[in-house]
């Protein structure tokens, strides 16, 4: 049995959750993201984001949680260099449902996973190591990242195997991408702890985990470890253990970390929060459509199949251009075209930051294409120009000739050429018609894809009469 | 011109013309000099309150706008922060802490002309009765230096009895502007919680504390919490108060309102009889200004010192964490430390009663225990709301004796500290249910004062400094004898 | 976490008899009360905007290599 823990951070927010340095710290020269409220300098108080309560309350929609009458939040006591108060603000159901979700599911290939609890808490500082060895290091902390708003996602033990944790972490991070709260990618975005036991042993927690790739190899490995203890009929200790990224292994945390007492009080410093029905109609009516909807609305409206729709409406970005791009006429050419021709030159954060590419460039394409002006093929070049370059549908026509050629005249010129070089294929296509296909394609090369296909083959056809 | 005059006096002399500013504070630090080796008010002085006098005159002379204090000297308890200047909280801890910002406070006075005149001694982070556990030594009380000034905020009660300010700010998280207001014969109120910011107040027990004016006059405590009180974006449990205004008809009288006597306060083994004397003179007050008298009864007043530090050293405990002296503190070099070896040796920089508070902080919510100590003591403060809310429905004030002892000498309660926590019994009520109180000093018995404590409700002090002004208006107390 | 101290004894005492004083909790009627808490309405939280502290903070805290703050060693 798996159970997940996962941290993901708010980096579409604007600030951070008790405070108005910046919640994307990325970027920032140690230390200068920080102010007397995020370092805890005495005298402070917190100031709790509103945008962060709405975007946390849609993620715990999203995964069909409970909300609260009213959001409380606690101290959780402990030392660590990098917690600038020496206790970090997050929630529990300690007097009542107080988090921001509980109760909640999630439906992964026919399995349901169940969602404990769902809360906002702030995440700490980091610490660096410089030097050889942890055990020698020289600790440094750099607080930018302290009070940048996470929300925590607690799963029930509902996971049987990685596969299921894999899929359900695509899952999670396409919907908070869906959302528009969280950017996934960015490193350190959404990290994930796991609990994993075995049938009649001990639960074990596994921590520090660098990557949802590693993730997977760390359960891989507990389940394995485990099951070899059993066998072997020693006892699985209940314990934490942390993932060794350079030799992919867990090993056990010194027991002193379990032991650890959190001490939890009422945070008195931050009211709790009515989470009025209203608000809560509003947010919910705000909330972008669910990738499922889209994916439904995709294939029952426009007749885009499954498989496209379903690569189309887990990518924010391509849903997102496809809506801009597409009307009733053209949907199923968008489509098409983002989810074939674009994909490869988009398919990376650093490659989407750098793309000039507009919705308005797609639905030019492919009106060009519908009035037969420039061919499937032409259209995928002009895409990695635009991709590269932001110029206009029709700048890119004039400038690198992708306009389709329909002359008849011209295309006469170049099939006879073609016709004196491949007498064989010639002699082939008489006698089996279906393979002038090879001919045109020879065109087509020829063209660099600008021959109109149509009039191309029955050009061909007409010249070796067939 | 005399130190001793009232904040009102004050600004109508600058007004008027026959005082500057200027002159005013000169004559207060001049004072200050004098008196500070006996009194020991403050752990700092703001070096540039001259300087401030003077650009304050000049505005009044060019007849520009002048903020409401024109220049009065004001005192400011040690663990509110003023950005670049020492904020100790009277700790070897924080001996060289500089603030990197203003405590809301402190601009609003700034923005209204007050000169901060000085930083105040108090309790090693505001935990005491007495100002005995100030890491830079005790004030002394001016009406008998043998004698501790009360605390925790000590020192403000001490510069303001002392004549070595007109006002002052404390903090009150149990009594610690009201008890040493009563044993100095000066005027403290513990506002509403949240009618006052506590941005830039260091956090002691934050869910019930508040900064609290504190003067030798009703009228004059009036004034300053006009400019102190309400609404702040820094402060998410601040309420709005509506720009009110405490001064204006504070002369009302009480005639025809309904005083409870909180019984479980005035009498019972603890108080001393001067003090139950005292009380019963100023209920005799009471009844000539034509308030009518009853007694009340909050039974859950017996718990409440226990819940009280139950719930005080809980969130002592997690507010003090933060002092592991890696960001901020004083010099003690890692070299050769583990992280927790570190701070355990830093943490020794705390003072005895800091550390025992701590200890008990790290207990009473533990695990295994939380249920034991912690929830009965929020159970606790949660009925006595609902008691003193079902007195306020009967009552508009209710009074006991401030504190239900008399001054108490050094030394005499250090030792026992359940003695000197008892010594809160009248005044955390106040605190665990948010609703103002204030300390009313009635009279001086053989040399050491006492003080009358009126609460009200919610939110009503501009009704409870109406009451404090009538009883104030009947008293007739001595010079302190400097 | 821990505080080092000297006179340990004298420290026990006391808080142990101040936690016996706690006791007296036991004995208050207390039945069906709740966790009293201060409430405020989703309005009134901060509006999400990204504003700079103006000062280089870390210059004024305790910091190595100017810009970052060191810890002791972790294990």
């Amino acid at each position: 049995m798996i159970g997940l823990e996962i941290h993901c951070q708010l980096t579409k927010l604007e600030s951070k959750l008790f405070c108005t340095c910046k919640a994307n710290y990325r970027g920032f020269e140690p230390n200068t993201n920080i102010c007397p409220v995020c370092m805890g300098m005495p005298g402070t108080l917190p100031r709790l984001n509103k945008k962060a309560v709405e975007k946390a309350t849609m993620i715990a929609m999203a995964l069909n949680c409970k909300t609260p009458q009213r959001l409380g939040f606690f101290r959780k006591n402990y030392f660590y260099p990098d917690l600038p108060k020496n206790f970090q603000i997050t929630q529990l159901n300690l007097y009542g449902p107080t988090s921001i979700g509980e109760q909640g599911k999630v439906s992964i290939e026919g399995k349901e996973i169940r969602i404990r609890r769902i809360q906002i808490e702030e995440d700490p500082g980091r610490l660096i190591y410089e030097g050889v060895s942890e055990r020698t290091a020289i600790t440094l902390v750099d607080y930018n990242r302290a009070g940048t708003p996470l929300v925590e996602i607690v799963t029930e033990p509902d996971f049987d195997n990685p596969r299921q944790v894999r899929i359900f972490l695509n899952v999670l991070s396409d919907l908070l991408e869906n959302l528009g709260v969280s950017d996934p990618t960015l490193e350190g975005a959404m990290r994930a702890d796991a609990n994993v036991s075995i049938e009649g042993g001990n639960r074990v927690e596994v921590k520090n985990i660098g990557s949802f790739h590693d993730l997977e190899k760390a359960i891989h490995f507990e389940l394995t470890r485990q099951t070899s203890l059993k066998e072997r009929g020693i006892e699985i200790a209940q314990e934490t253990r942390h993932w060794d990224d350079k030799r992919k292994i867990t090993i056990s945390s010194r027991s002193k970390e379990e032991d650890e007492d959190y001490r939890y009080i009422l945070e008195g410093d931050i009211p709790w929060v009515i989470m009025d029905e209203t608000s809560l109609q509003g947010w919910k009516k705000n909330m972008p459509e669910s990738i499922s909807s889209k994916k439904e609305r995709y294939v029952s409206k426009y007749r885009i199949p499954a498989q496209v729709a379903d690569v189309l409406s887990s990518d924010k970005y391509y849903s997102d251009l496809f809506e801009q791009a597409h009307d009733e006429s053209n949907a199923k050419e968008i489509a098409n075209m983002i989810t074939t021709d674009l994909m490869g030159l988009v398919d990376t954060r650093e490659k989407r930051e750098q793309s000039k590419l507009a919705p308005k460039h797609l639905s030019d394409l492919v009106l060009m294409m519908n009035s037969g002006k420039v061919t499937r093929s032409s259209a995928k070049n002009a895409l990695q120009e635009i991709v590269k370059t932001g110029k206009s549908v029709s700048d890119i026509m004039s400038s690198i000739g992708l306009a389709k050629i329909s002359d008849e005249s011209e295309l006469g010129k170049i099939i006879d050429d073609i016709i004196s070089q491949e007498s064989t294929a010639v002699q082939q296509a008489k006698e089996n018609p279906q393979t002038i296909n090879y001919l045109v394609g020879k065109v087509m090369q020829k063209t660099k894809g600008k021959a109109d296909p149509t009039i191309t083959l029955n050009l061909f056809k007409k010249k070796i009469g067939i | 011109m005399s130190l001793g005059i009232s904040a009102i006096e004050y600004i109508n002399g600058i007004k008027n013309g026959t005082i500057t500013a200027e002159e005013f504070v000169a004559k207060t630090i001049e004072h200050i000099k004098k008196v500070e080796p006996k009194l020991h008010a403050f752990i700092s002085l703001n070096d540039n309150a001259l300087e401030q006098a003077r650009a304050i005159d000049k505005k009044v002379k060019a007849g520009q706008n002048v903020g409401a204090f024109y220049g009065m000297p004001i005192s400011i308890k040690d663990n509110i922060c003023i950005k670049g200047g020492k904020t100790t909280c009277a700790s070897r801890m924080l001996e060289n802490y500089t603030a990197p910002y203003d405590a809301t406070v402190v601009s609003k006075l700034n923005a209204q002309d007050a000169v901060i005149i000085g930083k105040t001694n108090l309790d090693e982070f505001a935990m005491g009765v007495a100002t005995e556990f100030s890491a830079f030594g005790p004030s002394k009380n001016p009406w008998d230096t043998e004698y501790v000034p009360g605390g925790s905020s000590g020192g403000s009660a001490v510069s303001v009895a002392g004549l070595e300010s007109i006002l002052s700010l404390g903090s009150d998280t149990g009594g610690s502007v009201r008890n040493p207001a009563s044993f100095c014969s000066i005027v403290g109120l513990k506002p509403t919680y949240g009618l006052v910011s506590r941005y830039g107040l260091v956090s002691y027990a934050n869910s019930i504390e508040q900064i609290g004016p504190m003067g030798r006059r009703v009228e004059d405590v009036a004034l300053l919490l006009n400019h102190i009180a309400g609404k702040d974006p820094h402060d998410p449990t601040t309420i709005d108060n509506k720009n009110q205004d405490y001064l204006s008809g504070i002369d009302s009288g009480i005639s025809g309102k309904k005083i409870g006597i909180i019984k479980e306060m005035s009498s019972g083994s603890g108080l001393d009889s001067t003090v139950a004397s005292v009380f019963k003179n100023s209920i005799s007050a009471f009844e000539k200004l034509g308030a009518k008298i009853e007694e009340v009864s909050l039974d859950m007043v017996e718990y409440t010192v226990a819940t009280y530090y139950v719930l005080t050293t809980a969130e002592a405990g997690s507010n003090l964490s933060r002092y592991d002296n890696l960001r901020y503190g004083y010099d003690l070099d890692s070299e050769g430390y583990e992280f927790k070896s570190y701070i355990s040796k830093a943490r020794r920089n705390f003072g005895p009663e800091v550390t025992r508070r701590m200890i008990l902080g790290g207990f009473v919510p533990s695990a295994g225990f939380a249920g034991k100590y912690l929830l009965k003591a929020l159970k606790v403060k949660s009925k006595l709301k609902k008691q003193i809310e079902a007195a306020f429905s009967k009552c508009d004030f209710l009074i006991s004796p401030t504190v239900p002892v008399l001054p108490f000498k050094f030394g005499e309660k250090i030792d026992d500290p359940l003695a000197m926590y008892l010594a809160d019994i009248n005044t955390v009520t106040a605190n665990l249910t948010g609703v103002p109180a204030i300390s009313v000093p009635y009279e001086v018995k053989n040399g050491l004062p006492v003080g009358i404590q009126i609460h009200a409700n919610l939110l009503q002090e501009k009704q409870l400094l109406q009451a404090a002004y009538a009883l104030q208006n009947t008293t007739k107390l001595p010079e302190v004898p400097l | 976490m821990r505080i080092d101290i000297e006179n340990s004894d004298e420290y026990f005492e006391r808080v142990k008899k101040i936690l016996g004083y706690f006791d007296i909790l036991d004995k208050a009627n207390i039945e069906g009360e709740e966790v009293p808490v201060q409430q405020v309405a989703i309005d009134e939280l901060r509006d999400d905007k990204y504003v700079a502290f103006e000062d280089p903070l870390i210059q004024q805290l305790k910091n190595y290599r100017d810009s970052y703050v060191r810890a002791p060693k972790m294990n």
